[in-house]
């Protein structure tokens, strides 16, 4: 104390920050505390090495207002995470989440906890902070040597000069009177309070040097350059590699890449050629669809034919009164466009067509014609059979319609093969009219499906697609395969004018189809029926195959197909009925 | 200490209580019957009314001597000293177990016998559940049989019974000779029993509770009983020492402290419980399955969907935000009046958990129900007035009990 004692003679008198005391014990101190506390200082602290139970009583301290900082953050929270998520989800972008209401309180309820939890320790953090005063980068009790143990074992009691009750002698004289090792007067810390001209110098340069690379690459942005481009990973550029469609010397065909080896499947390809998992031979493709290939090519050969078909048909678009059958108008429409992509292609050179179906070409045309010939009638009875139940007046017009067409090939053989399109073109358009009746023509792609199983047909697997059939299926289709299924009867409960009901597989054209086919419709969808390829493997796939035969079988079956001891069973039901 | 001999009077169970338990044993019996007798007169399905309410008040009992069961071990584990005091009174509490057990000897009858189709409805053959449609509590029927149900109740019973025995003789040997190797002792077991009380009370939860729907399962049931009954017991820890307090006892080893500290407990099981209920509902809701959703579909419907309503408020809101405050806490009144609420938010709790089960809720439903839980508790009440009568309310001998009368709560 003595040491200190010269310096408020000095002309630059250090601040004083009043009193310390040092104890050399917790109960010392407490009561020490409890005396500067009942003689009324409230700026009054203590310093100990491990928490003092008691100690905040002794020091007079109040109550803290965290917890109300903490309760109305949460609250805030609260309210803030329920409202975002009622407001967005409800409101502002509702969208569907597992078939949830938009406003579904109790999903929204952990993210509520969760954001409630959130504010509270945040806003405890740095509430915490505020009232601690914090950061604090130095203290004045720091320039006491002493004040050192109080992370070891010693107790320091300090009363603040900026009590608004303080008074240098009496603060003294107080708390000598409480036996303390040692009573110093806290002076302002003498060492210089400015950063050391090194670190804020290193700091700016760091500041200003990080400008620089920002500033080359904003100018680099902005400006043009005839240099080659930087390449500052150079073996990311230029990696030794050959890219696709690029010439390479080391193979005697100088392509780069390789053709497939013959034979052979690449890795995960498989799917792609089995017929397993797709219902249908790729290989046999090609074979099948050449009459289709045929067909658009013949058409697009005829040069002459063209105009025939053209001219008198261009009027009847545009102006339907100057029109001798105004009844055909409405069947006719349809035609047009799909007649123009057709027009446009004949303007090309059809060499090139040639070379890629010269041997389609070189059968006789005559069968051509008559082979695609032969759907445009057969679709011409489909339409009017389905027209008929609708609608007969269109039917008749339909007939005459059909009439005209066929005097029309009577008259220009080579104008046929243009007729096909449209006449095929107008189907779609006819069966998307009337929901109800659904063309029965409706195959889908023609290819080369499977015939047999190529699954292994047992009790097993008959098992494994009831099971699957039922869970799967059962719900549009119903158990027994009749489209009954619950979500079927549903709709008519509701009366959806727009429900499309599932088709029932024990219609003949379903029976008809080959199980690749019926494999093809689960895998990849058809019409409303979504695919089902993510659902079911392609091993439950033919399993459901095999038990949609078995449904249909069961729905044909004659008494020979019943075992000999279970037919004695039938009859006496029959008898019954 | 000469202290100790002039406070020998005030460890003792009130003299007005002394050999009140036989009365209020013969009050809890009648009451229990006069409730057979409300359900009866009203002509609903009496038999099966009457068990639903006869298990929900039992567990209602027994729940708050597992859940003393549990803090006792709990403060052997942690080598708690805050509640040296008050140990002996869960103690206490806890030793209703064994009595408690003979209770459950009529259910345990029903369903060895086959007669507990009223009560469980897996207590029959798997042909009749099969012709039934209930295919799933069919397949149940290897764990939910007669047999094993009695196995597994008796298994529960008798080393919960034997647990709470030997703790609670230990505890009365130590206030002979003062041998701190008693609660080193228990100190030492207290680890093991703990996982095996998590296991068996959720085992008896499953058979007692959750079986009653054959069908449905949660495997957070156990926990949900265990976050209700620990708020129940805590409530009932608070209301029951203070009112010994005030008779007059206890004054000077149970304090403020030691009912804000439990009072804090009761707070914490609030939200443990909320947030163990919501989060099995939650998860049901979300995930939409039929057989678990029906569990809660029958407690929204036929009048009990005011009660699973009003349990948001009467388990959560009101005491998490009224109990929030330890102004509150600390006061007397209020803490009592919240241990109170406690007692009822606990009865309603185990209400919607068996009750729906039993039926519609109906006005002879509910006057048989609460006579029924009036009873229940006059014979709970009765086993702790026979324990309690010779013995002293304090473990004087605790080498934790200077801890526990000098510790205080730091108010910030």
């Amino acid at each position: 104390m003595s040491a200190h004692k010269p310096q408020p003679v000095a002309p630059a008198k250090p601040k004083c920050f009043g009193w310390l005391a040092e104890f050399d014990n917790e109960h010392d101190l407490m009561t020490a505390a409890r005396k500067v506390r009942d003689s009324g200082y409230t700026k009054t602290d203590a310093y100990t090495p491990f928490a003092v139970h008691g100690i905040d009583e002794a020091l007079g301290i109040k109550p803290t207002i965290l917890p109300f900082i903490v309760l109305s953050f949460a609250f805030c929270g609260l309210f803030l995470a329920i409202g975002f998520q009622c407001w967005s989800n409800g409101y502002d972008y509702k969208y569907i989440i597992s078939g949830k209401p938009f406003l579904s309180i109790p999903a929204f309820i952990p993210v509520t906890f969760e954001t409630t939890v959130l504010f509270s320790t945040v806003s405890t953090f740095f509430a915490m902070w505020l009232l601690n005063r914090l950061p604090t980068y130095s203290n004045p009790l720091f320039a006491n040597p002493k004040f050192d143990r109080v992370t070891q074992d010693r107790f320091f009691l300090h009363v603040d000069s900026r009590d608004k009750y303080y008074n240098r002698e009496s603060v003294r004289e107080l708390l000598s009177s409480t036996n303390p090792l040692s009573l110093e007067e806290v002076i302002e810390d003498s060492t210089p309070d400015k950063l050391p001209t090194v670190v804020w110098m290193g700091v700016a340069t760091l500041i200003v040097g990080s400008l620089v690379p920002l500033t080359i690459v904003a100018n680099m942005r902005a400006g043009k350059s005839e240099l080659p481009r930087w390449h500052v990973f150079f073996d990311m550029d230029f990696q030794p590699k050959k890219k696709a469609q690029s010439i390479s010397t080391l193979f005697t065909d100088n392509r780069s890449n390789r053709p497939q080896v013959e034979g052979t499947i690449a890795r995960g390809q498989l799917v792609e050629q089995d017929p397993y998992y797709l219902g249908f031979d790729p290989s046999k493709q090609s074979s099948i669809e050449i009459p289709s290939a045929v067909k658009l090519v013949s058409a697009q050969d005829d040069p002459k034919a063209d105009p025939k078909v053209e001219s008198p048909k261009a009027p009847k678009l545009e102006g339907p009164v100057e029109d001798t059958k105004p009844a055909a108008e409405s069947t006719e429409k349809p035609e047009a466009p799909s007649k123009e992509p057709v027009k446009v292609d004949k303007e090309k050179p059809a060499g090139k067509k040639k070379d890629t179906s010269k041997k389609a070409k070189a059968e006789p045309k005559g069968d051509d014609v008559k082979t695609a010939d032969k759907p445009v009638e057969v679709k011409a009875d489909g339409k009017k059979t389905v027209a008929e139940e609708k609608n007969p007046t269109a039917t008749e017009e339909k007939k005459a319609d059909a009439k005209k067409a066929d005097a029309k090939k009577a008259d220009a053989k080579k104008e046929e093969p243009a007729k096909d399109a449209p006449a095929s073109s107008t189907k779609p358009a006819d069966k998307a009219a009337p929901p109800t009746a659904v063309a029965p023509a409706a195959a889908g792609p023609n290819l080369p499906w499977l015939t047999d199983f190529p699954a292994e047909v047992s009790e097993e697997m008959l098992a494994l697609g009831k099971a699957k059939f039922e869970i799967t299926c059962s719900v549009c289709h119903g158990y027994a395969g009749a489209g009954d299924g619950l979500v079927h009867r549903r709709a008519e409960q509701l009366q959806q004018g727009y429900w499309l009901p599932p088709t029932s597989l024990h219609e003949q054209r379903i029976q008809d189809q080959a199980v690749g086919n019926l494999f093809y419709t689960i895998s990849n969808g058809k019409g409303k029926m979504a695919s089902y390829a993510a659902v079911l493997t392609p091993k439950e796939r033919w399993a459901i195959v095999m038990y949609v035969r078995a449904l249909q079988r069961s729905r044909n079956a004659k008494i020979e197909d019943v075992p000999v001891d279970q037919r004695a069973k039938l009859e006496e039901v029959k008898k019954a009925d | 200490m000469t202290s100790q001999q002039i406070d020998s009077e005030s460890i003792r169970l009130p003299q007005a209580w002394q050999g009140k338990a036989w009365l209020l044993l013969a009050v809890g019996l009648a009451l229990v019957l006069a409730s057979g007798f409300v359900f009866m007169v009203s002509g609903l399905e009496v038999r099966k009314i009457f068990w639903h309410s006869y298990l929900a008040n039992f567990m209602y009992c027994m729940t708050f001597g597992i859940a003393a069961m549990f803090f006792v071990l709990i403060s052997f584990l942690t080598r708690a000293g805050w509640n040296a005091s008050i140990r002996r009174w869960a103690e206490i509490i806890s030793m209703t177990i064994p009595w408690m057990g003979l209770l459950f000897i009529p259910i345990l009858g029903l369903v060895i016998t086959g007669q507990g189709l009223s009560l469980y409805e897996w207590n029959t053959t798997p042909q009749a559940l099969v012709e039934n449609h209930q295919p799933v509590v069919a397949e149940k029927v290897i764990y939910l049989n007669g047999t094993a149900f009695a196995i597994r109740a008796v298994i529960c019973l008798v080393a919960w019974s034997a647990i709470v025995s030997y703790y609670y003789s230990l505890s009365r040997r130590e206030d002979e000779t003062g041998d701190v190797n008693l609660a080193i002792k228990r100190q030492l077991y207290s680890g093991p029993l703990v996982m095996f009380f998590a296991l068996s009370v959720s085992m008896a939860s499953f058979d007692w509770i959750m079986s009653l729907d054959g069908d449905w399962y949660s495997t957070a049931f156990g926990v949900y009983i265990f976050s209700g009954s620990m708020f129940g017991f805590f409530g009932l820890m608070i209301a029951s020492l203070m009112t010994l307090q005030s008779h007059g006892k206890l004054n000077k080893y149970v304090n403020v402290e030691h009912f804000h500290d439990l009072s804090k407990f009761q707070f914490g099981f609030t939200m443990f419980w909320s947030y163990i209920a919501f989060s099995q509902m939650m998860l049901i809701w979300y995930a939409n399955i039929p057989e678990e959703t029906a569990w809660f579909k029958n407690r929204l419907v036929n009048g009990w969907e005011y009660l699973s309503y009003a349990s948001i408020p009467i388990h959560f809101v009101i005491p998490f935000l009224g109990m929030m405050s330890h102004h509150v806490r600390r006061h007397r009144w209020g803490a009592f009046f919240f241990a109170c609420w406690a007692l009822v938010a606990h009865w309603l709790d185990i209400t919607f958990m068996v009750m729906p089960n039993a039926g519609p809720v109906s006005a002879p439903l509910v006057i048989g129900h609460v006579l029924c839980g009036f009873g229940m508790f006059s014979i709970f009440c009765a086993m702790i007035l026979q324990r309690a009568a010779d013995v002293p309310l304090v473990a004087l001998k605790d080498p934790r009990l200077p801890e526990g009368l000098s510790y205080a709560n730091p108010i910030l």
